[in-house]
């Protein structure tokens, strides 16, 4: 059995909204694998087919070329669905469940019941901290607690895979900061986690990989050094943006460079401008 | 840069994955159940059986009219109007309950966290059919118990008033009040009510099912509100409909074949009407109620089949 959690193969797929002739190709003949174990993400602004990726790679929507594969299984089959837990982008529960109510219902329809899923709904909700909300109904969760139900959600029937579609956006930052601890820790216990973003900041923080999604093409992928590695050649963008940018490295070249706090904030900018870039390239070259 | 790292050997941690899970089955009534029991819970909680209360005060208020009829007259319209609001809740609540919520789990994509479970669509489908039917059910036995409550306690007021009444009067024999008793206890509770309460539930069930279908391509509640609605008054003229059009189309193959397929499509919802005179007090043709029951579980089958086909490979 090969060790890749997600193969997804020249994957094509071409939406035609209404009936008018004219057609949007979300996904244009992609590859990429997520390999057992590690944490993924899919970046790319809005629209570049991240969702639809996901949506295919789950079995709700077929691929018009190419494949998905979930450890080794086509997707869409129920086997493979037993093996992945889903966040979609905005979820929305039932509202008139309770917390711990919708881990019920998510647990019984993968076969779960008594003890096992009893004990399983607590664990969950200790693990995304709910315990104190778990029989509230969903109507008076905030944003963060949706999204991090929504995470306990995904995970109820133990898969071995993770697929969360934004799984920050629109939660504020503590909030955001939360998710990103939980994802870290599902890193640590052998769930494979693959989501995507247009977050970058969150992205760099826990990915092992990346690749760049840009108009439904995959137009970098690699560890996140690779990624800056090269980055640091072209860090050239940055000088030419700004006037201000300019005098404020060679203010930190005067006063000695290097010290631990502007490494961070200097690789921060860096993988959003190579985004950014990169889209400009996209543009360029389409018109 | 030129010396490139080997790629990926130490850059991702080798942690050990997690284990396969169990097995799951192809198809799981369980499943159904599930999703059954979650949109009865919803209806509930969507305080549908408030209008149970309503019902209540409606029969009550009816039984305790103080018509200037006769006993049996009056036992007649507390019935007529009992099963007629048990009737029009049934497929009323049936519609519009199903185009609700199926559209809205879409809408909220908590379609995609259910179906990217592993749950079949089928049991998607027949789970939120059989909730639907669930509550149906349950509000229309609840209904019919209050009903019964009311018409009982007003027939064995009627019958006592007026066995003293004419044993008073001195004037009829033996014979004559038993009569008389009896024409106001075939207006009174009797177990053949229950069929008509049945014919109800079934034509609910495929009012339903026709819904379900509709709702598999419409893109919104309203419209298929709408023309559920729509199908269910052409479905009362259902001959009327169909032998005009074949009158008019008589030398045309293609369009008979035509309306024989659309006759199909649209169920016939006069099947159900022999209720009505059920609940007037008429006897019950066995051979209706089974023919009834039958076709009732034909149409839910089509339906249900069509609605498949179209929801199988529904992208969201
Ligand atoms: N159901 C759909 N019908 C028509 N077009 C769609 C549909 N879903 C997505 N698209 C289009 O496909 C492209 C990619 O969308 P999506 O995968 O949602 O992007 P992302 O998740 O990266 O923001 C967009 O141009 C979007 O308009
Ligand atoms: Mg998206």
């Amino acid at each position: 059995m090969s060790d890749n959690a997600v193969e997804v193969k020249n994957l094509t797929k071409v939406f035609r909204p209404g009936l008018k002739k004219e057609y949007v190709v979300a996904v244009d003949n992609l590859s990429f694998e997520v390999r057992a174990g590690e944490v993924y993400g899919l970046i790319g602004p809005n629209g570049s087919g991240k969702s639809t990726t996901m949506k295919v790679v789950l079995g709700l929507m077929a691929a018009n070329k190419g494949s998905a594969k979930v450890f080794g299984l086509d997707s869409g089959d129920i086997r493979a669905r037993n093996e992945i837990g889903f966040l979609p982008e905005n979820p929305y529960f039932y509202k008139h469940l309770s917390g711990a109510e919708t881990l019920r219902f998510y647990g019984k329809l993968c076969g779960m019941k008594g003890r096992a899923l009893q004990d399983r709904i607590a664990e969950l909700l200790q693990l995304v901290e709910l315990e104190g909300a778990a029989n509230r109904r969903l109507g008076g969760y905030s944003k963060g607690m949706l999204q991090r139900i929504g995470l306990a959600q995904s995970l109820i029937q133990n898969p071995r895979l993770v697929i969360l579609d934004e799984p920050t956006a629109g939660v504020d930052p503590v909030g955001s900061r939360q998710i990103r601890d939980l994802i870290l820790r599902l890193r640590d216990e052998g769930y494979t986690v693959f989501l995507c973003s247009h977050l970058l900041e969150q992205v760099q923080e826990v990915c092992d990989r990346v690749g760049i999604l840009f108009e439904g093409r995959m137009r970098r992928e690699g560890t996140l050094d690779e990624l800056i590695a090269i980055e640091n050649q072209t860090s050239m963008t940055i000088e030419n943006a700004s006037p201000e940018l300019i005098a404020e490295i060679q203010n930190l070249v005067r006063s000695h460079e290097g010290t631990r706090l502007v490494e961070e904030g200097h690789s921060r900018t860096s993988l959003e401008s190579l985004f950014i870039q990169i889209a400009e390239r996209g543009r360029e070259g389409k018109s | 840069m030129s010396d490139d790292p080997p790629p990926s050997t130490e850059a991702t941690p080798r942690r050990t994955p997690r284990a396969a899970g169990k097995a799951v089955p192809i198809f799981s009534l369980g499943r159904v159940a599930t999703i059954a029991a979650s949109t009865v819970t919803q209806l509930v909680r969507m305080k549908t059986f408030y209008f149970l209360l309503a019902f209540a005060l409606v029969v009550v208020a009816v039984g305790n009219f103080n018509i200037p009829a006769t006993p049996a007259k009056e036992l007649s319209m507390i019935k007529k109007v009992a099963f007629g609001t048990m009737d029009i809740f049934a497929w009323l609540f049936a519609i519009v309950a199903t185009a609700l919520l199926i559209p809205k789990d879409v809408e909220d994509r908590t379609l995609y966290t259910i179906l990217s479970k592993p749950v079949r669509r089928v049991e998607y489908l027949l789970g939120k059919l059989c909730g639907v039917l669930g509550v149906i059910a349950v509000s229309l036995v609840a209904m019919y118990a209050i009903c019964a409550l009311v018409i009982y306690s007003r027939e064995s007021l009627f019958v006592s008033a007026e066995y003293e009444a004419m044993v008073a009067s001195a004037q009829y024999t033996a014979a004559e009040i038993e009569e008389q008793l009896s024409l106001i206890q075939q207006q009174g509770l009797r177990a053949e009510l229950g069929i008509a309460v049945l014919a109800s539930f079934f034509k609910a069930a495929v009012v339903a099912a026709v819904t379900i279908f509709l709702s598999t391509f419409a893109s919104s509640s309203l419209f298929t509100i709408i023309v559920s609605i729509l199908l269910f008054l052409i479905g009362h003229a259902h001959h009327m409909a169909s032998s005009f059009w074949l009158h008019e189309s008589e030398n045309n193959m293609a369009v008979q074949m035509l309306v024989k397929v659309i006759k199909i499509l649209i169920p016939n919802y006069q099947l159900f009407s022999f209720s009505e005179g059920i609940v007037q007090g008429e006897a019950v043709v066995a051979a209706l109620v089974w023919q009834m029951g039958g076709l009732t579980a034909g149409y839910l089958v089509v339906f249900l089949l069509l609605s498949l086909l179209v929801f199988v490979d529904k992208e969201f």
